[in-house]
């Protein structure tokens, strides 16, 4: 795949406050590029920039090989966003919503027409579509704040969170709308802190943390590290009695996080050491609650590099 | 060609400011239906310091379209940076239109809505209180204009310097608020001693009353003109001003 988009050393501060420290990326044709971080980790900050709603400090963006600057009206043209908000105006029908954002691409006539009719049938609108906004449930307005930002055909989208605080229908009915925009051969940038969504619909992931990337590549080369890594989540009833420390005479135990009463040990995959693990807990007189294991997964992965979880 | 698509973007995002103020009916009653009420209560309050009840409608009618042309500021701000606005008005600055239809129609949207409600006002008031509006009317309504784009203009002014809706409101009300008590809106400081006079000399408020009562009672166009090209260049510079101060970054 070809980059459609480069971005080289992105820094932004606000005030004292350094919120991107010189990142850098590509965005390859055809894409679901995910940006994964928690909140502050300069994911929203990184998509203003790219959308050049908001100016960088420095690096630069270079849109099919051209700096996006000496061409902005026509890198805003090709380009779909979708705020973090909702975007819509209340007042007025999805119909009506989607005929002026569209026209602002400068679509009119038959070919805004049947735009905004293919964007209705996408959003699954198209019987509401004289119904005010106001009068939709959260899920149908994320689902048309999408429709908006493609109605046009842009070639490349951005998606700013968008399935946060809506109902699992809905959060589905959007994860199989960006699939379906995929497989035409849409590029799609989309940012979140949710984990299954990543591992739902992405072809690449950037690990975003701090203003800065600490990991980029594929679900699967991302989870390559840790493949051969199992880790263990244990409950117990009242901890304070084990240290970390006691954890590592066991063999194969490579780390060890005492949170409360919940205890995570990391343990490589092949050695069966959790006999002794549940004995020396007993033997330190912890009363086992719960134990659950869990295989490798992205989670791990930013748990790895950060040591924190995404949602901490 | 080009020309073509960006006069039809303009005109799209002007006709959805229109249709959005047009939606709102605490900007609609504002300006008319308590524009009204409070002309009608002062009038009849004020009415024992004037030689009759028609002559306080006169003065109130007068004076308080004045002060409610200078609201014309709080619609736009509304229009430009409150909080259900501003989300989708978000899109526009994602769009390829530019940044000057962004501001320029908010502009030109709240002039247009504040004007035609306070015409409309002024029609259903006139003859209901015997309010004259001068030999030549046309003028009267004339004059109204670069006042109502001035009062518009300094909205979305504020908004590019303080990017918030409350702060801009709160600020330009009270301004308005003490400039028309000082320029003899609700009631005239002319008899109450010469530093108070003078103090309302300074008011542009009294400015403006004094050419609408000159239009409206004397029929005399002396201040006319000055007011017309005053307002004129001042809206021009408001202008200059907000493309000078407006930056995309504030609006997100």
């Amino acid at each position: 795949m070809e980059n459609l988009m480069t971005v080289k050393n992105l820094t932004k501060s606000f005030k004292e406050n350094k919120v991107l420290n010189g990142i850098s990326f590509d965005v390859r044709t055809g894409e679901v590029l995910c940006i994964l971080g928690p909140n502050g980790a300069g994911k929203t900050t990184t998509i203003n920039i790219l959308t050049a709603a908001l100016g960088s400090d420095g690096g630069e963006i270079c849109f099919k090989g051209a700096k996006i600057g000496r061409h902005l009206r026509a890198y805003k043209q090709v380009l779909g966003i979708v705020p973090q908000d909702v975007a819509l105006y209340d007042e007025l029908s999805a119909e009506r919503n989607l005929r002026f954002f569209a026209s602002l691409y400068g679509l009119h006539g038959d070919v805004l027409t049947n735009a905004v009719n293919e964007a209705l049938v996408f959003a699954g609108l198209d019987d509401r579509r004289h119904e005010k906004v106001k009068t939709f449930s959260g899920g149908m307005k994320r689902r048309l704040n999408i429709a908006c930002a493609i109605a046009h055909h842009p070639e490349l989208v951005i998606m700013d969170e968008p399935t946060v605080g809506i109902d699992p229908q809905s959060r589905n009915h959007i994860l199989d709308s960006i699939k379906k925009l995929r497989d035409n051969g849409m590029t799609i940038i989309y940012t979140t802190h949710y984990m299954e969504e990543v591992e739902t619909i992405s072809s690449r992931i950037i690990i975003m943390d701090h203003g800065a990337i600490i990991a980029e590549g594929t679900k699967e080369s991302l989870k390559e590290d840790i493949e051969n890594e199992k880790r263990y989540i244990i409950q117990v009833e009242e901890n304070g009695k084990i240290a970390a420390e006691q954890f590592y005479s066991i063999e194969g135990v490579k780390s060890v996080k005492i949170n409360g009463d919940a205890i995570e040990i990391t343990s490589l995959k092949g050695i069966e050491n959790l006999d002794r693990i549940i004995g020396l807990l007993s033997d330190c007189g912890e009363r086992i609650l719960n134990i659950t294991s869990e295989a490798a997964s992205l989670e791990m992965v930013f748990l790895k590099l950060t040591g924190r979880k995404l949602r901490d | 060609m080009q020309e073509g698509i960006i006069v039809r973007r303009f005109l799209s995002i002007f006709k959805m400011d229109i249709i959005n103020l047009f939606k709102n009916p605490v900007l609609i009653g504002y300006n008319t239906v308590l524009a009204a009420l409070l002309i009608l209560i002062m009038g009849f309050l004020c009415s024992g310091n004037y030689t009759n009840i028609k002559d306080a409608f006169q003065y109130y009618a007068v004076s308080l379209l004045v002060y409610g042309m200078l609201g014309g500021a709080i619609t736009a701000s509304n229009c430009f940076m409150e909080r259900d606005i501003k989300r989708p008005n978000l899109r526009i600055i994602y769009s390829p239109v530019g940044s000057f239809p962004i501001y320029f129609s908010k502009i030109l949207a709240s002039f247009v809505f504040d004007y035609s409600l306070h015409i409309l006002l002024m029609v259903i008031l006139c003859p209901l209180l015997h309010v004259t509006l001068g030999g030549q009317p046309a003028f009267f309504i004339l004059l109204m204009a670069p006042i109502e784009f001035v009062a518009a203009a300094l909205g979305i002014f504020f908004c590019c310097i303080f990017h918030c809706e409350e702060t801009t409101s709160m600020l330009l009300n009270t301004v308005r608020s003490l400039l028309c008590v000082l320029g003899g809106s609700f009631f005239s400081l002319d008899g109450m001693g010469s530093a108070l006079a003078f103090a309302s000399r300074l008011s542009p408020v009294k400015w403006l009353n004094d050419a609408f009562f000159a239009l409206s009672c004397d029929n005399s166009l002396a201040l006319f003109w000055p007011v017309f090209i005053g307002a004129s260049v001042i809206s021009a510079l408001l202008v200059l001003g907000c493309r000078m101060l407006f930056r995309t970054e504030d609006y997100i």
